[in-house]
């Protein structure tokens, strides 16, 4: 019904009165042209021809052509003329203006004498006294009919063209309004659509007239937090566009790579295809994204800088962490479209996988600092003091470093561990190696303070700790390194600590927390040694024991003594007197067991003289053809000198 | 420690619309707190005053003047507060939902559940406000120690102060900034004739519990702490986060200083 309705808002033409207008018509062509015979319709339509082709400018431009025939001098002094033409024209224009000003000026004095002074020119206020020209109304002679005719017609004429103006106005302004409210409709669809989607739709803080959606963190930094709002305005046609202010248009990404003895080998996910980038939900979700990775890449930066002492080099867009020797973690912020295959890389999937990981890890680390920060900042506030509280740096680099330090240390000690197994093995020397790798990460306690993910992003955050334990060969000796990476509290880096239990040398203890691994090295060759030589004389003992009789062996064997532990030496004296002295030597290669007749210096109670010859060497070493087991060697050896 | 407050009264149909207003403004969800305040009052033992004897020489003049002014000085109320939860209140069901063969039972475990031997507590001192200075702000002194768990007539009576009364806080808390926002009423436990002379030991039913504001209203309370209430600048800034909270919450509630005399904590 509404829309049926059409008020007319053009005035109505009537028609006029045919019979008059002819003569009329007539009487005006004969006027123009002349003649009633000369017009035809052909002369006619070239003549509004050559109206539409004629150049406005063309009798400026016959004047330039003239005057460029003219030399010099002569348009020197033509301009001249001109201008005091132009000059004189604009003073008689000024003139006649102020004399108008004055006169209305004056007349208005009468009436409103305080606003026409000032509008008066100085000489007049001195020659003529103010109010002193009147004007009243007369009346005016009585004008012809047929002037009074023209009026008529004329002011008709003005007013059908005002009507017709208005009616202009209006429908425009109509056919406006109609595109608006499409616009706005659509506009408001799209918000709607927006805000069904689930994101915060409020008002601008600053601009009271404009819609803005929140997709960032509220509890990011300041600066990246105030950046998460942008305006949403109405563009083209009624498109909602994402005002996002000054922010750079490309969407970042936080890159990791992994770089081996300066070679890239592995390289992280930054790329994710843009599916249909035009709807205004993946706009938004690319700003938040862009958002975070800039975040994340800031928090980088700024907690890699007080890692400088723990070897953390930064650039002006890459963070560079060691992990191990020759491996090395680089974090830069990158646009997601940019190639990311450079040359020179020999990119595996397991480093891939293993870059993936860490910037997995590096986003789950802030998302974590950013609750952590909604706790803090919801628990009470303490009292306002003149310092502020200063805010720490988010631990994103540290766990990881952590992480990878402690894997990288667990590796070396596991193979470490496995090459002296297997030289033990190829001696025949049964031992047990038991490892427990990141025994600190076990079960989850409940608790209902802490929600389940937190606590478990928590367990990161300790340090790391790992057992290796082994049984040695003599009975009841063991020995356990614990491995302890602390991300951040001060030491940090990794330490080992080594306990053995030796009944045999209940005093021996290794120092405590040694950073070395090379330490760490010798001091576990060094007890599986002490563990060895003493197992030697213990067999002795042992079969001693066997046989039943004290003192020198029914079997004829000699007894084994151990006389330099820490030298992996043992002597023994045979039945003629004669010493022999055996040397034990352990590495991460091989186990050598050497044995040497020693010749008895007069005067010392102890066969300390040099050594004489060597009586038998055995070398064993993983993976070389099948030899005799130490212990059959150690009968060789007792039963050599018999 | 200083603290500044600002107070507006809050009636009950605006309650719920007020807490999600704060929960918007300070982007956080509320907090609901349940405490328990016991009102001591301080008295002055008979004959245990005696600063001029037994003073060591050790004892300076300045600190004789302190001590004389700790001990001859006012006399103050004080709070002691204890943090409890709804659980802790004898809940008992609606009967048609209880067991009606066995209602003693269901009576004990639930009156168990409360424990008074490990109620934490934490003593609250408020001076009276300062007069004259802030006109547009309540400013007091303020001090808080932490007590021993459990009974704590004992040692507060042998610090000088006797029990006088007891009563419930129950509302919600929220962190702007360093405002403390607190929308709180008091609640007056039921009362069966002789009001009992130290704490209660059981707590009675939740919903026994009768608003002292008998029309349900609330308390708002926005708080902010200073460390040292002699610095002149820091008291400043304290107010004017507080004065920018009351513009923002101005088409909300009208939060405004309290009268002086009625948050008087001496002791006459």
């Amino acid at each position: 019904m509404a829309e049926s309705f059409k008020l007319p808002l053009r005035p109505i033409i009537e028609k006029r009165d045919r019979p008059d207008s002819l003569p009329r018509d007539i009487a005006q062509i004969n006027a123009q042209w002349g003649s009633f015979r000369e017009l035809s319709e052909a002369g006619l339509r070239e003549k509004i021809e050559a109206d539409k082709r004629k150049d406005q400018w063309a009798e400026e431009d016959e004047a330039d052509t003239r005057a460029a025939e003219l030399d010099d001098s002569d348009r020197k002094e033509q301009l001249y003329k001109r201008r005091a033409e132009i000059i004189q024209y604009a003073l008689q224009a000024h003139m006649e203006a102020s004399f108008a000003l004055d006169f209305v000026s004056l007349l208005l004095s009468k009436h409103n004498p305080r606003q026409a002074e000032t509008s008066m020119s100085p000489f007049l206020k001195t020659a003529a006294p103010l109010g002193s020209l009147n004007a009243d109304v007369v009346n005016p002679p009585p004008r012809p009919d047929s002037a009074l005719r023209d009026i008529k017609s004329v002011s008709r004429g003005w007013r059908l063209q005002s009507f017709n103006n208005a009616a202009n106005k209006l429908l425009n302004a109509g056919s406006r309004l109609d595109t608006e409210v499409a616009a706005e409709t659509g506009y408001w669809n799209e918000v709607l659509a927006v805000k069904e989607k689930g994101w915060k739709v409020c008002r601008l803080p600053r601009e009271g007239q404009a819609l803005g959606v929140q997709y960032g963190f509220l509890e990011a930094t300041p600066i990246f937090r105030d950046r998460g709002l942008a305006a949403l305005r109405r563009g083209e046609e009624g498109r909602l566009v994402l005002d996002k202010g000054l922010i750079p248009r490309k969407a970042q990404g936080v890159r990791v790579r992994v770089k081996c003895r300066d070679r890239i080998i592995g390289c992280s996910e930054v790329c994710r295809p843009a599916q249909d980038a035009e709807t205004i939900e993946s706009r938004i979700l690319q700003a938040r994204d862009t958002l975070f990775e800039e975040e994340l890449f800031h928090e980088v930066m700024r907690e890699a800088r007080i890692l400088g002492s723990q070897g953390v080099t930064t650039r002006q867009n890459l963070v560079c962490v060691p992990v191990s020797e020759e491996q090395e973690i680089l974090l830069d912020l990158v646009d997601w479209d940019q190639d990311h295959a450079s040359a020179g890389t020999a990119i595996s999937s397991e480093h891939n996988a293993l870059a993936d990981a860490i910037s997995h890890s590096i986003r789950i680390l802030l998302t974590y600092a950013h609750r952590q920060n909604l706790r803090r900042r919801t628990q009470y506030p303490p009292p306002l003091a003149p310092k502020r509280r200063p805010v720490p740096e988010y631990q994103i680099l540290r766990p990881i470093m952590a992480y990878l330090q402690h894997k990288s240390h667990i590796q070396w000690l596991e193979t470490f561990i496995g090459d002296l197994r297997r030289v033990l093995e190829s001696a025949g020397i049964g031992c047990d190696f038991k490892a427990t790798d990141f025994s600190s990460i076990g079960v989850l306690p409940p608790s209902h303070v802490v929600s389940k993910v937190e606590a478990l992003v928590g367990v990161f955050l300790a340090p790391f700790e790992s057992t290796f334990s082994g049984t040695l060969t003599t009975p009841q000796s063991s020995f356990q390194v614990r491995i302890r990476t602390s991300p951040v509290v001060p030491p940090f880096g990794t330490f080992y600590d080594i306990s053995a239990h030796l009944p045999q040398f209940p005093d021996v203890q290794p120092p405590s927390r040694i950073g070395l691994q090379e330490e760490v090295a010798e001091a576990v060759t060094h007890f599986v040694m002490l563990d060895i030589a003493s197992s030697i004389s213990l067999r002795n003992t042992q079969s001693r024991d066997a046989s039943g009789g004290p003192g020198q062996q029914a079997t004829g064997q000699l007894a084994w003594e151990v006389a330099y532990p820490h030298h992996g030496e043992l002597l023994a004296v045979d039945s003629g007197g004669q010493s022999k002295k055996m040397k034990v030597n352990l590495s991460r290669e091989e186990l050598t067991v050497e044995t040497y007749s020693l010749i008895r210096a007069d005067g010392f109670p102890n066969p300390v003289a040099a050594r004489s010859s060597t009586l038998l060497t055995q070398t064993w070493k993983p993976g070389s053809e099948p030899q005799p087991s130490l212990a059959d060697f150690v009968t060789r050896a007792s039963q050599a000198s018999a | 420690m200083h603290e500044l407050v600002l107070f507006a009264s809050v009636p009950s149909h605006q309650h719920h619309e007020l807490l999600q207003q704060l929960a918007g403004l300070t982007a956080m969800q509320p907090r609901h707190r349940l405490e328990r305040r016991l009102i001591f009052k301080a008295y002055r033992r008979p004959g245990l005053i005696n600063t001029r004897g037994g003073t060591g020489r050790d004892v300076q003049g300045a600190d004789i003047v302190r001590l004389n002014k700790m001990l001859n000085g006012g006399m103050f109320y004080t709070q002691v507060i204890g943090p409890i939860s709804e659980a802790d209140f004898h809940n008992t069901k609606p009967s048609s939902s209880a067991d009606p063969d066995h209602p003693m039972s269901h009576d004990e475990a639930a009156g168990n559940s409360y424990d008074y031997d490990s109620q934490p507590w934490k003593l609250e001192f408020r001076d009276i406000p300062e007069a004259g200075t802030r006109s547009t702000i309540t400013a007091r002194l303020t001090a808080s120690a932490t007590l021993p768990r459990g009974d704590i007539v004992t040692p507060m009576d042998a610090w000088g102060y006797s029990f006088v009364t007891e009563y419930v806080v129950e509302g919600d808390v929220f962190i702007h900034n360093d405002i403390v926002i607190f929308l709180h009423r008091v609640l007056q436990y039921p009362s069966h004739g002789q009001e009992p002379h130290e704490p209660r030991r059981q707590l009675p039913s939740f919903r026994d519990m009768s608003p002292l504001e008998r029309t349900g209203g609330y308390i708002l309370q926005a708080a902010i702490t200073v460390q040292d209430g002699s610095n002149q600048e820091l008291m400043r800034t304290a107010s004017q986060h507080l004065f920018g909270l009351r513009e923002q919450l101005k088409s909300v509630v009208r939060l405004e200083h309290a009268d002086r005399l009625s948050l008087d904590t001496r002791a006459k």
